[in-house]
């Protein structure tokens, strides 16, 4: 288990998370009373082996996988009992991510693939001329500017996982939640993005989240947070800053 | 919508490859349609387009108007029967007859439909001229007026030995009141009876064909009709459409043309529900990302059925393109366009392809946002 001392309004609070898969009579216990509060501000290194659970506790930190006990609260919102409808809500209105592999709409061009959080919020979400204007800010600060009428199939593997951090930050979000996002990158763009996800998630004081399996990355967080099979522990080795 | 229109921008080939497959599909449908009404049309056109509600047929003709005669008996009890505001004589007869134009006029086969002038059995569709007015005026089918059959133009009946010349004079045009595919006119019964006495001079009594009924305001002509058969002995009434319906060759060839009208509305929603179908597996990565950054599953429904929509639209906007072309240059074939079928076919198929569509949207719908940290997509099964 690990612990920071946090206000309630913590962007991240898992309390005894505990998610279990049943199959038959067999169980599997994936993440086993995982406690962990992340600060404002934080950026948490989540490591852990293949299989080790991370990714499912990151899930459940983003609403995508509800847990079997314990209680999920992000951003001072308690997302344990909510309803799936009541979760896609709030996956697209508190949280952003950046997955592994799939990050990207491939009909969109880069720009539409941060207006799309716009148009998914509806007559909800920012007007149509915010939205670009925002659109156009992120792009610019992640330096493709250049980039925002490309397609995916015409960026690189760094330049999408930019995108995907200016989708994910496109909402303002509470936390950004991080899932292997420099696996399908070769080291050096890998701690490139690494080193732009620092700053983009210091400069605007944004608590986040990455699941990694590499210690190497792990430098860029503020904290790390070791997972195996699915028990947390702190790592105070693997801590550190840059 | 923003995701639906910009995915069909980007995907320009791909989906107008399917628009232009519905709307040929669609062009056929329609063609079908048209040809089988224009057939139709030839055959019994002059009992669609004429303004009797009821036609009392002899009971042994079975429908067939050129076997039928009703007796001076039945004549009187068809008047007499309750929601019958008028009955008058119909009479039709195929003659032999001189036509032809700028003088060359040769023998042909036409059809002579004989009615009471100021009663119902007029034809309904003129486009030219004006209806008789008298013994020895007519109105011809317009798909005739090319072949001696025009406004001014006189059709001679060719007596049979004994019998005396009758000579109408074409005053009026009107449509699709063809008969057996012959070209046709409409005269007044008397006009009729001296036609039936030029071939057949010995002829004691010309009767006619069936009684021609208007029914009173507010009557129904199908319970009219009815009532007729049942209180007239010998007779079987149907209303204006049940003759047409009912007219021998008319359901063989209506028969005929459904099955393959079937097959095409079997073919077009099954290709658009497939060709949707392998798209949504194709893109399942990019919708189970959106559901993971909280797209509610509705908003992607409703996106593949906006682009259902617009590519039956779009084919079926290229369908009544290609089938107005068709129609106007005809290349002999005999096409009939009416908005009607065409409103109902376009409704039809874009009805039916959102039904098949229904498989994309089952799988989209099944869709599991975790999928997003897997890399996997819509769940097969």
């Amino acid at each position: 288990m690990s612990s920071n001392p946090a206000p309630s309004g913590a962007p991240l609070r898992l309390e005894a998370v505990r998610k279990v898969y049943r199959s038959g009579d067999s169980e599997i216990v994936a993440v086993d009373h995982a406690t962990l509060t992340v600060a404002d501000g934080e950026i948490v290194a989540l490591l852990g082996p293949s299989g080790s659970g991370k990714t499912t506790l990151l899930s459940i930190a983003g609403g995508l996988l509800t847990s079997t006990e314990g209680r999920v609260v992000v951003g001072g919102q308690d997302i344990t009992d909510r309803s799936p409808r009541e979760l896609t809500e709030f996956r697209r209105t508190t949280v952003g991510f950046v997955f592994q592999s799939v990050n990207l709409v491939p009909f969109l061009t880069a720009e539409e693939n941060l207006l799309v959080v716009a148009e998914l919020s509806g007559r909800s979400g920012m007007s149509r001329r915010d939205a670009r204007q925002r659109a156009k800010e992120l792009l610019d600060e992640l330096g493709l500017g250049h980039r925002a009428g490309n397609l995916p199939s015409q960026l690189s593997g760094g330049e999408r996982q930019r995108v995907a951090i200016g989708r994910a930050l496109f909402n303002r979000p509470a936390l950004v939640l991080f899932d292997e996002p420099t696996s399908a990158l070769d080291t050096k763009i890998g701690e490139q993005v690494m080193e732009l996800i620092q700053n983009e998630m210091r400069s605007r004081g944004t608590a986040a989240v990455i699941v990694t399996h590499d210690t190497r990355m792990t430098h860029y967080a503020d904290r790390t947070v070791r997972i195996v099979d699915g028990v947390l522990s702190d790592d105070p080795v693997a801590a550190g800053h840059p | 919508m923003f995701l639906a229109l910009t995915e069909m921008r980007r995907a320009k080939v791909r989906f107008g490859l399917l628009s232009g497959a519905v709307g040929l599909l669609v062009f056929l449908i329609l063609f079908q349609q048209a040809l089988s009404t224009g057939l139709i049309n030839q055959f019994i056109g002059a009992l669609r387009n004429q303004s009797a509600d009821v036609l009392v047929f002899n009971a042994q003709a079975r429908k067939n108007l050129e076997g039928s005669i009703v007796l001076p008996a039945q004549q009187a009890a068809v008047a007499q029967v309750p929601g019958v505001a008028e009955a008058t004589p119909l009479g039709e007869g195929t003659f032999t007859v001189l036509a032809g134009v700028d003088g060359a006029a040769e023998e042909q086969d036409a059809v002579i439909f004989g009615y009471q002038l100021d009663g119902p059995g007029a034809p309904t569709t003129l486009v030219e001229g004006r209806l008789p007015e008298a013994t020895g005026e007519a109105v011809a089918s317009s798909r005739n007026a090319d072949e001696g059959f025009g406004i001014g133009d006189t059709v001679t009946v060719v007596p049979n030995a004994g019998g005396a010349e009758v000579v109408f004079t074409v005053v009026g045009l009107a449509e699709e009141i063809n008969y057996s595919v012959s070209p046709t006119l409409f005269t007044d019964f008397a006009g009729f009876e001296a036609a039936k006495r030029a071939v057949n001079p010995d002829a004691t009594a010309v009767l006619p064909s069936v009684m021609a009924v208007r029914v009173a305001d507010g009557a129904d002509p199908e319970e009219v009709a009815a009532a007729i058969t049942a209180a007239v002995e010998g007779t079987e009434a149907l209303t204006r459409r049940q003759a047409v319906d009912g007219s021998p060759g008319v359901s063989a060839v209506r028969q005929s043309f459904s099955v393959v009208l079937l097959l095409f509305y079997l073919v077009v929603p099954l290709v658009t529900g497939l060709f949707f179908l392998i798209v949504t597996f194709q893109k399942a990565g990019a919708l189970t990302l959106l559901r993971a950054i909280g797209s509610p599953a509705g908003l992607l429904v409703r996106s593949l059925l906006l682009q259902v929509v617009v590519v039956v639209l779009t084919g079926s906007v290229l369908a009544v393109g290609l089938f107005w072309l068709a129609s106007r240059g005809g290349g002999g074939l005999d096409i009939s366009v009416e908005s009607g079928p065409v409103l109902f076919t376009v409704t039809l198929v874009l009805v039916l392809a959102l039904l098949t569509s229904l498989a994309a949207v089952r799988r989209v719908l099944r869709i599991d946002p975790i999928a997003a940290t897997t890399g996997a997509g819509v769940q097969v099964g």
